[in-house]
């Protein structure tokens, strides 16, 4: 294998951990918050696609642009699904059973809707542009994949502007660190439960879209992602947003160099291997290793 | 600790066994009674899912671990049979081979993700099994993909395979009832509602659910054994699917999760009506499920066995009423 070969992996691997980072950015925020692993991620990483899609074919809305559009309509739809269901559930600081079992039926709900509608058909979305490659010297750069990289950056660069200077920023870090704390200096819980749950949602629309332009999907499309999702939000121990970061980034040079090493059937079972080794080996994910050298030194 | 019971008490459980003694002497008798194969059939089926549904209760309602992959246990216990029959092995090393293989996978699954608490354990058995199903579509001694099928040596009797599952339930009911009484049992209870306060009383949580889990596993694979016996034929996309793993899980918890009687509702009620709703609405039925599982945690969350009995209450206390006011 040339240099060549090793440094393309390697670009194509950054810019998968990219929209890897938008997928698992909204679970964490989700997770942080409420402490509920939202499995309807998967439903609605289903839904961003077909919603881009649907733009693109009927009104011939640019993909970007839809991508653009889903965020403030998952939004409103995860403040709307908030409201209706998971305010109903009584708050805990560990995950219960309860939150996991709704979110589930609700992933189910949808991932059948998505069958009702679309069928089992798989879709992918073609624009002139999918098959672009930007070439520089020996390296070629997929067009779309740049694009998605972008966008990517771009959310999660405005995440952590409203993380870090917003009221509503810092309401969701304080709930994330100390939920009680958090209620005793006056963060009203359930109104940032509720935006930080349509901020989670919305990641999820826009990740769903950004993945319709790089693979084609049917309605289980969210199951694997889910998968992927968790597993980097384990590697970066759960509740950080630099933790997304290098988890992704750790998910997408692991699944890219694996094709080397394993065949393509086996692929799914990467990330859960992963999984595995990130459960035995770093608990607390790759900050909690960061964490305990620090207090060792 | 022997505790004496008020002579009400012990007069109702006296009335549940009777009922329940009953109620086994007519499933062993009803097949005798010339009905047809598809009512045995239907039959079979049902005992078969009441068992995992059991099985499903153990971990998941008597200790609260959340587990979306059973699945894994019932494929495997499937393959490990009929791989079995057709070495020529008796029915019942088969199956004990079917609860053997599984047990050995709940503990590897176990070991790792029951290390944490939390939801580590529910999301990993959700790429245990995809990462199964993968691997077994891909492994040629079972003939991959494409399946495999049992040489039948002798002639094809239903009602041997009826009577196994009938057993097997049972089995498996004897198992849940011995667990809600004992220690272990009430160790996973406590589990289940603080492991903190658990752990600080001298349950170690971890054996503790490593032991429920590998119960519930070999059930599970018993009955995937079962199944594949009177199938004959068995593939990865059918025995190892995501909706076999998630049809477990709804079972017990549209019954009534953490009862004894709840996930054999929910296994009957799920048994009697799943095929019948499948072929009515083919893309609906998991939609339908779905949102009962919704409404079920929101408004029910003793599911129909919980329904039923509060009915039943009503009814006993409007009677009592009616009887004291002439």
């Amino acid at each position: 294998m040339s240099a060549t070969d090793l440094l393309n992996l390697l670009i194509a691997a950054l810019l998968l951990a990219g929209v890897y980072a938008v997928m698992s950015v909204g679970m964490t925020i989700i997770y942080g918050v409420m402490k509920i692993v939202n499995l309807a991620h998967a439903g609605f990483l289903m839904l961003g696609a077909y919603f881009v899609y649907e733009l693109y074919t009927h009104l011939g809305i640019d993909p970007l642009l839809g991508v653009l559009l889903s965020f403030p309509v998952f939004f409103l739809i995860g403040m709307a699904v908030h409201r209706i269901l998971v305010r109903r559930i009584p708050i805990s600081d560990q995950p219960s059973l309860t939150s996991l079992l709704l979110l589930f039926g609700l992933w189910l709900v949808l991932q059948n809707l998505g069958y009702l509608v679309w069928g089992n058909s798989d879709r992918a979305i073609l624009t002139p542009r999918t098959l672009d490659v930007l070439e520089i010297g020996p390296i070629g750069f997929p067009t779309v994949r740049l694009v998605v990289f972008g966008v990517a950056l771009a959310a999660l660069a405005g995440l952590e502007f409203v993380l870090h200077k917003t009221w509503f920023g810092r309401a969701v870090r304080a709930l994330m660190q100390n939920n009680d704390a958090g209620r005793i200096v006056g963060v009203n819980v359930d109104r940032t439960a509720r935006v930080a749950f349509g901020v989670g949602i919305a990641f999820a629309g826009v990740a769903g879209g950004l993945l319709a332009m790089l693979y084609s999907f049917s309605p289980d499309f969210g199951g694997p992602f889910l998968l992927r999702a968790f597993v980097i939000i384990v590697l970066g121990g759960l509740e950080s947003f630099a933790g997304v970061a290098i988890g992704s980034l750790i998910l997408a040079l692991v699944e890219t160099f694996g094709i080397l090493a394993l065949p393509a059937n086996y692929q799914p079972a990467i990330a859960f291997s992963l999984l595995v080794v990130a459960l035995v080996v770093l608990p607390g994910g790759v900050a909690g290793l960061w964490n305990r050298r620090r207090r060792l030194a | 600790m022997e505790q004496k019971a008020p002579s009400g008490m012990r007069r109702v459980r006296n009335r549940g066994v009777l009922g329940f003694a009953l109620l086994l002497a007519i499933l062993v008798v009803l097949p005798l009674f010339g009905l047809s194969p598809n009512a045995v059939r239907l039959l079979f089926v049902t005992f078969v899912w009441v068992t995992v549904s059991i099985a499903w209760n153990i971990l998941g309602g008597f200790g609260g671990q959340v587990s979306f992959g059973f699945a894994v246990f019932y494929g495997l216990g499937a393959y490990a049979a009929a791989l079995a029959v057709n070495r020529g092995l008796p029915t019942i090393v088969a199956l004990l081979l079917s609860a053997g293989v599984a047990v050995l996978a709940s503990l590897l699954i176990g070991l790792p993700t029951f290390r944490l608490r939390g939801p580590y354990f529910a999301i990993a058995t959700i790429g245990v099994s995809e990462s199964v199903r993968v691997l077994m579509t891909n492994v040629s001694m079972t003939g991959g993909a494409s399946g495999y099928r049992i040489l039948e040596t002798g002639p094809f009797r239903q009602l041997d395979h009826f009577y196994i599952s009938l057993a097997l339930a049972v089995v498996a009911l004897a198992a849940s009832v011995e667990v809600r009484r004992s220690r272990f049992g009430l160790a996973l209870i406590a589990i289940r509602e603080d492991e903190d306060a658990a752990s600080d009383l001298g349950v170690n949580p971890f054996r503790t659910k490593l032991l429920a889990h590998a119960l519930a596993a070999a059930l599970t694979g018993a009955a995937g054994g079962v199944y594949a016996q009177y199938a004959a034929f068995i593939h990865p996309q059918g025995v190892f699917a995501f909706s076999i793993g998630v049809a477990i899980l709804l079972m017990p918890i549209i019954g009534g999760v953490g009862t004894i009687w709840g996930p054999v509702v929910g296994g009957v009620v799920y048994g009697l009506i799943h095929d019948e709703l499948v072929a009515s609405f083919p893309q609906l039925h998991l939609l339908i499920y779905g949102s009962l599982l919704i409404l079920i945690v929101l408004f029910e969350p003793a599911g129909l066995y919980g329904l039923l009995d509060r009915w039943f209450r009503a009814l006993a206390g409007a009677r009592r009423i009616r009887a004291a006011v002439p």
